[in-house]
């Protein structure tokens, strides 16, 4: 009793905090600005900086604001080669400790300009990640396998229980006792003599090898967790998780394509021509870009003429012919997060099939998912009749023909 | 029985070729090798495997094969290492360009899709059918991959430096340049440069189908050589002696004008005469045909001209004459006479007529045609005398389409330096000394100035797939220059073009000085009746293949004649009448085959044999048609020696024919003639039309206990929900429809449509998701048969039977998208549903191709994949080829074998369209609407919308009332209805 008590006090506490942590960080960063500045960091600033203490090509920015006065880092945004000329001694340290590159500039409108700081001011707190986690913890759940162990070890204690029970009353009443095998062996051929029963338990044995051959058939040509290795060891976790890279910068089509598009390795030469070295096995790894592409990274330039191989990268998910699937359908009118699919991406140093990616999978989604219509004039007179038509329910996606044949399948 | 009658399988075997007997005799022509091995006593006796041991084996491979089978392939993504700004992969790109291959000209946008075309858009004006195909020419494996000499591979460099060598060493013989008609001013100005550098050179220009005689009338009446524009749009009387103008006359783009001026709702619909031999496409839509053998042309002209001088005149023009009295200055006159005399005749009359500066510019005139065959029988002659040092060919094929083309391949051993710059190892190329391959119109650069004033440029939207070197730059080349992009760019910069936006929009328009033309004078002589009872002959070109050069396209191979309905073949046609009377005719076989007669026909010293007989109503009494652009020895393996080569009748006018043994089987899509007394082709006239405009669109009514009610106010079904969101329509309108097949190759394109081959099509098993069904009219009527008390066998049979001179009507059906389908009811499996936007789906990986489906359509709509038609070597078209297969839309499935395909109303194109809409968060315009038909549709035929938006034009015409809905007494709701044809009869 004691026990559950406690347990219940961790878990409200626990609750508790978390919700205040919640509130409190998104009092802090509710502001515009900031989301403004998000997406001008993003588009801008996140190939060299992350926000937290990492170093990219250009130093890491946590705490910048705090840091540099607003009018110094305005001047050094702008234009950093002409601050640097105007002789500012901060400018000039940065300069010598960054190996004497200088920042590109920018020529932010004022606006623009105050919608950064103010997301260089509010940081955001860790909070993607530790959404995702949830997400994660509650997908999987207790193993089936782990249940049925329990459910095994449950009804063992119950033989066991009711045998001692069974002899203690025997002992009580002066007649032989009993082992547990002899009990289970009686029972069993008390069982066996009905015909009734055999013929129930077979059919039930019959259901259970059925059901078993079902899943496992149903399962051919489902891969969820394929993680098969790449020709180069790229790791999301380094890149989306760690450093925080959108991931529209290096997935750009996903946002305009059928197609979320593997970057072409230029993309990749747009941080890589600085960045040539990685904590683990980064340094190798780099190197066969270098090697695709034919970049030398010591003079840091293009070797001309050289013959360049494409990097042959193992598709993952892969969708059958006969099945159209389109990720800015889904990017951008959907308005779904990438992880949805694909899992915690972010988390992953090597990518797995997260989905089933079963027709079942897709349809199930398209039965629960809200159509994401706020806003959207495309939808304005559509969802006056849909709101007229189903009075009340959620619109999902079904509803406005998600779930027929010719939307997939052409 | 007659004993001595034989069967033919073929032209091959009629005509004893070696090979036919070498095959009957060897059935398989890979021996299998039994002999080899149980022959071989030793290694028998040896072998000790028992039955048993064979059982192991069979039994293990079988169990391996089924292990291997279970790993799943590894499938490799390959990004590129620097990705081109403009391209996202899954995204199409379009290109503004322009098509022109000597004949058929277009300004077109180019759709591409990671950097390859895969289809040919209208851009903003009209095309052909040949116009559409001409990207899967692009991935032609028959191109020539390299330069040639002398039929060997060789590098540009020694071609270069040869031809320059050879160029510069003549002295005093000529150097000819023999081109089609080139549009390009550009390449005038290179083709100047070089006739600077190199002494005699000579240009000639010739058209495939010669249009002299109006180039030399218009040199005799207005001073200029030139071929006149016509504006079919403003004209109110249309009276075409044989011109086929709708198709193949002159220029591609009167059918839209022609069309433009036949609108029924503002009640102005021009009235339009076709006096012709053949049934030709624009004989079909005409409002009043009169068949004339071709000997009566000139006569009936100059009685023409007579009659609008207030002579007497042939009674046949009465009306004609009443409706141009009653339009002064506003009629074209036109023939497709290649005689000067009757090109006069017909220019008094437009001069008379006031015609000139209203519906025909001289002073605007067209520059489609400029080839000149007095100049070419010069260049013949000339080769022959051994004159000619260097011939040129460029955009022509003299030694097949030439009618001289014998004379021509003998006189070319006599030239010194021989070159083409065909595309392919042609008729021609094959006899030259080097063969420069010039680029597909979709890997160059170029420009095209095909009217007065309007140019278009093309640009190049794939690189170069073979070692091919564009023409132009070829002759830059050759003259010690370079680089034909930058002469281009250079060229239309110095003119104060806008070359980005020019580029970006793919054409302009100059302010130019109009020509200086004398004034008119009539140089006309009147001609005799020349009427003979001799058997006529009045050469063509087919709506699909025009003169031939595309003859490797299977596309166009397949694309069934609009008047005939076969494919695969020419014929020689003729009137039922005369058929009877030489003993020649057409017959159904057991599998609903057409087969026909054969015959050999004779002009003169020249003889073709073995030509089926093909009848063909509405063809003269005592004529025959035959068509070019058929019989190509070197075209590649779709277009090789299908059919005969009519080019060397080319001015032969009488012919005599001779019927020979055996039989010859067609490849003919529609058997059936006639409507039979039904309303399948709603049609009114147009004085019937302004009293009522609902005439002739009646809808069967049934008697229900509400009354008598339309048969779409009867139903048992539930409804579908079709009032939210989207209702897809696409309205048909037979008024405008001229039946050119331009949408089925626009379709065939888009939805990767297979290619099924001759004997395919002649077991109905043709693929085309759309046909354009043909009806003739019949003398007998339901109305006749009363007044003559005729039995219904009799009335029906009768009624099979098209007229003489029938009027035609085109029909496009492809799926209706019935709301109440049919075909929805009886699949047993639910592959075929229906969508909450009036869509009826097919889902081919659903489909176990039971085929109830196509039983169950009124329409027969549905067509199944009798075959794997790609990756199949039987099926050995684009779809078989590594660099044919790059045609197809990355956006739509290839259907694999036993499933059933349809028409899905180009669904990729909605889900597209709906996407980008949703993405920009605007609503759809409905401009941007479109399937590819209605798209590539010329004459705005085709109109495809939304009908739940009250603004857009589709919803505008579902509640015209003219719309009917095909058998609209099965009540199946189409989601594709007609506008009634209306004709101006009075």
């Amino acid at each position: 009793m004691m026990r559950s008590i406690y347990s219940y006090l961790i878990l409200t506490l626990a609750i508790l905090f978390t919700s205040f942590n919640v509130a409190f960080s998104q009092e802090a960063v509710d502001s515009l600005a900031v989301q403004q500045g998000k997406e001008i960091f993003k588009t801008n600033c996140v190939s060299c900086h992350s926000i937290g203490k990492n170093a990219l090509i250009g130093p890491g920015l946590e705490g910048v604001a705090n840091k540099r006065k607003k009018e110094w880092l305005k001047k050094w945004i702008n234009s950093s080669s002409d601050f640097i000329a105007s002789g500012d001694p901060d400018a000039i340290a940065i300069y010598e400790e960054w190996n004497k590159v200088a920042m590109t500039s920018f020529y932010f409108e004022d606006e623009d300009f105050e919608a950064l700081y103010a997301y260089l001011k509010n940081p955001p707190i860790q909070e993607d990640i530790v959404s995702a986690d949830l997400t994660l913890a509650e997908d999987q759940g207790v193993r089936t396998s782990t249940k049925l162990m329990f459910i095994a070890l449950f009804l063992l204690m119950l033989v066991y229980l009711l045998t001692s029970l069974k002899n203690k009353l025997k002992e009580s009443l002066g007649q032989e006792t009993e082992t547990i095998p002899d009990t289970l062996l009686s029972q069993f051929n008390l069982f066996v003599s009905e015909n009734r029963n055999v013929v129930f338990a077979s059919f039930a044995c019959l259901i259970v090898v059925l059901k078993f051959s079902f899943d496992t058939m149903i399962g051919v040509g489902v891969y969820s967790q394929y993680q098969p290795e790449q020709p180069i060891a790229f790791s999301h976790k380094v890149h989306a998780g760690e450093n925080g890279v959108d991931c529209n910068y290096c997935h750009s089509s996903a946002r305009k394509s059928k197609h979320s598009g593997i970057p072409s390795a230029n993309v990749c030469m747009n941080c890589h021509t600085y960045i040539n070295e990685g904590k683990i096995t980064g340094t190798t790894e780099i190197a066969k870009i270098y090697d695709a592409v034919g970049f030398d990274p010591n003079t840091r330039s293009y070797i001309e003429g050289y013959e360049q191989k494409p990097i042959k990268w193992v598709r993952i998910h892969n969708l059958p012919d006969l099945s159209y699937f389109n990720h800015s359908q889904h990017v951008v009118a959907g308005k779904i997060e990438c992880q949805t699919c694909h899992g915690p991406i972010e988390e992953m140093d090597v990518v797995y099939q997260h989905a089933e990616l079963t027709m079942g999978w897709c349809v199930d989604c398209h039965r629960t998912t809200e159509v994401a219509m706020e806003g959207n004039e495309y939808y304005t007179e559509l969802h006056d009749q849909l709101k007229e038509k189903y009075k009340g329910e959620k619109i999902t996606v079904d509803k406005i023909g998600g779930i027929e044949c010719a939307k997939c399948h052409y | 029985m007659k004993t001595t009658k034989k069967y033919w399988k073929g032209l091959a075997q009629l005509n004893n070729e070696p090979i036919v007997d070498t095959l009957g005799q060897n059935e398989f022509i890979e021996e299998l090798p039994v002999d080899k091995f149980l022959g071989d006593q030793e290694n028998l006796s040896v072998t000790n495997s028992s039955r048993r041991d064979f059982l192991k084996f069979l039994g293990f491979t079988t169990a391996a094969a089924t292990l291997a089978a279970c790993e799943t392939p590894v499938v490799k993504s390959i990004p590129y290492l620097v990705k081109p700004d403009e391209i996202i992969p899954g995204v199409a790109n379009y290109y503004a360009s322009t098509i022109y291959d000597g004949r058929d000209y277009a300004s077109v946008l180019v759709k591409t899709r990671e950097g390859r075309p895969i289809k040919i858009e209208n851009n903003g004006t009209y095309s052909n059918s040949r116009v559409q195909a001409s990207v899967l020419s692009l991935y032609d494996s028959a191109r020539l991959k390299s330069p040639l000499k002398d039929n060997k591979e060789i590098d540009w460099k020694t071609v270069d430096s040869e031809i320059k060598e050879k160029l510069s060493l003549i002295k005093d013989g000529k150097i000819v340049l023999l081109t089609s008609t080139i549009l390009s001013p550009s390449t005038n100005e290179i083709i100047n440069e070089f006739s600077a550098q190199y002494s005699n050179v000579e240009h000639i220009m010739i058209d495939s189908t010669p249009y002299d005689g109006i180039l030399d009338a218009n040199m005799d009446s207005f001073g200029v050589r030139l071929a006149p524009s016509y504006s079919f749009d403003k004209a109110n009387v249309i009276v075409s002696f044989g011109a086929d103008f709708l198709a193949n006359w002159m220029a591609n783009d009167y059918a839209t004008d022609y069309v433009n001026g036949r609108n029924p709702k503002s009640g102005k619909m021009s009235k339009h005469y076709q006096l012709e031999t053949n049934m030709s496409l624009t004989g079909a839509n005409a409002d009043k045909r009169i068949q004339i053998k071709p000997s009566e042309q000139g006569y009936l002209i100059s009685s023409l001209l007579d009659a609008v001088n207030g002579k007497s005149y042939d009674k046949r023009l009465s009306n004609i004459v009443k409706s141009l009295e009653a339009n002064p200055s506003k009629s074209i006159i036109v023939s497709n006479s290649n005689d000067k005399n009757v090109q006069l005749l017909v220019n008094a009359i437009n001069h008379k007529l006031g015609n000139y500066n209203n519906t025909i510019s001289i002073i605007r005139p067209s520059n489609l045609k400029q080839g000149n065959t007095e100049k070419l029988d010069n260049l013949i002659n000339n080769m022959q005398e051994g004159n000619i040092e260097a011939l040129i060919t460029y955009n022509v094929n003299p030694s097949y389409s030439l009618s001289r083309a014998k004379e021509f391949n003998t006189a070319l051993k006599n030239v010194n330096l021989k070159v083409s710059t065909s595309l392919y190892n042609d008729e021609t190329a094959c006899l030259m000394d080097y063969v420069c391959p010039d680029h597909h119109n979709l890997e160059s650069w170029g420009d095209a100035n095909p009217k007065y004033g309007i140019y278009s440029l093309m640009q190049p939207t794939i690189s170069p797939l073979f070692n091919t070197r564009q023409f132009q730059d070829s002759l830059l080349s050759w003259i010690g220059k370079s680089d034909y992009h930058a002469y281009l760019k250079n060229y239309w910069s110095r003119k104060g073009i806008d070359w980005n936006q020019s580029l970006h929009d793919g054409y302009f328009s100059l302010d130019e000085k109009l020509i200086k033309v004398k004034r008119f004078i009539d140089q006309s002589v009147l001609v005799k009746n020349q009427k003979s009872d001799a058997l006529e002959l009045e050469i063509y070109e087919t709506v699909a293949l025009g003169d031939g050069s595309q003859s490797n396209n299977p596309w166009l191979q397949e694309l069934p004649d609009p008047i005939t309905r076969a494919c695969w073949d020419n014929y020689l046609t003729i009137s039922a009448s005369t058929a009877k009377e030489l003993g020649l005719s057409n017959w159904t076989v057991s599998n609903g085959a057409l087969n026909g007669s054969i015959v050999d026909v004779t002009a003169g010293n020249k003889v073709v044999k073995n030509v089926p007989v093909m009848i063909t109503p509405g063809q003269a009494h005592s004529t025959v048609g035959m068509a070019v652009g058929y019989g190509r020895t070197r075209a590649g393996k779709a277009g090789n020696n299908v059919g005969f080569n009519a080019y060397p009748f080319l001015d032969a006018k009488k012919v005599v024919i001779t019927k020979v043994d055996g039989e010859y089987e067609f490849a003919s899509i529609q058997l059936h003639h006639t409507m039979m007394g039904r309303d399948i082709v709603k049609e009114t006239s147009l004085t019937d039309y302004i009293k009522d405009p609902s005439s002739g669109n009646h809808r069967e009514t049934y008697a229900t206990y509400k009354g008598k009610l339309p048969s779409d106010q009867v139903s048992l079904y539930e409804e579908h929900d079709l009032s939210t969101g989207h209702f897809w329509n696409l309205s048909i309108d037979l008024t405008s429809c001229i039946g050119c097949g331009e949408c089925v190759i626009s379709c065939q394109a888009e939805n990767n449509i297979p290619v099924v081959g001759k004997q395919e099509v002649r077991k109905s098993r043709d693929m085309h998701w759309m046909r354009i069904d043909r009806y003739f009219s019949s003398d007998m009527t339901k109305e006749l048969s009363k007044e003559e008390k005729k039995s219904a066998i009799d009335m029906y049979s009768e009624m099979e039977v098209p007229s003489e001179n029938p009027e035609v009507v085109f029909q496009p059906v492809m799926c209706m998208h019935c709301n109440h389908a049919p075909c929805e009811t009886v699949c047993p499996v639910a592959a075929t549903t229906h969508s909450n936007e009036g869509l009826n789906q097919m889902t081919y990986n659903r489909c176990i191709g039971t085929r109830y489906c196509a039983n169950n359509c009124p329409y027969k709509v549905r067509r199944f994949n009798w075959f794997q038609y790609s990756e199949n070597e039987k099926f050995d078209f684009h779809m078989n080829d590594d660099l044919g297969k790059m045609v197809l839309n990355p956006d739509v499935v290839v259907r694999s074998r036993g499933v059933i395909e349809k028409c899905s109303m180009c669904i990729q194109k909605i889900q597209e369209l709906k996407l980008n809409a949703k993405k920009s968060g605007k609503p759809i315009k409905d401009v941007d609407a479109q399937t590819a038909c209605a798209s590539s549709c010329s004459t705005n035929a085709l109109v495809f919308g939304d009908s739940n938006n009250k603004d857009s034009e589709v919803w505008r015409l579902r509640n015209d009332e003219r719309a009917y809905d095909l058998l609209d007494h099965l009540n199946v709701k189409p989601s594709v209805f007609y506008q009634t044809k209306i004709r101006n009869k009075s």
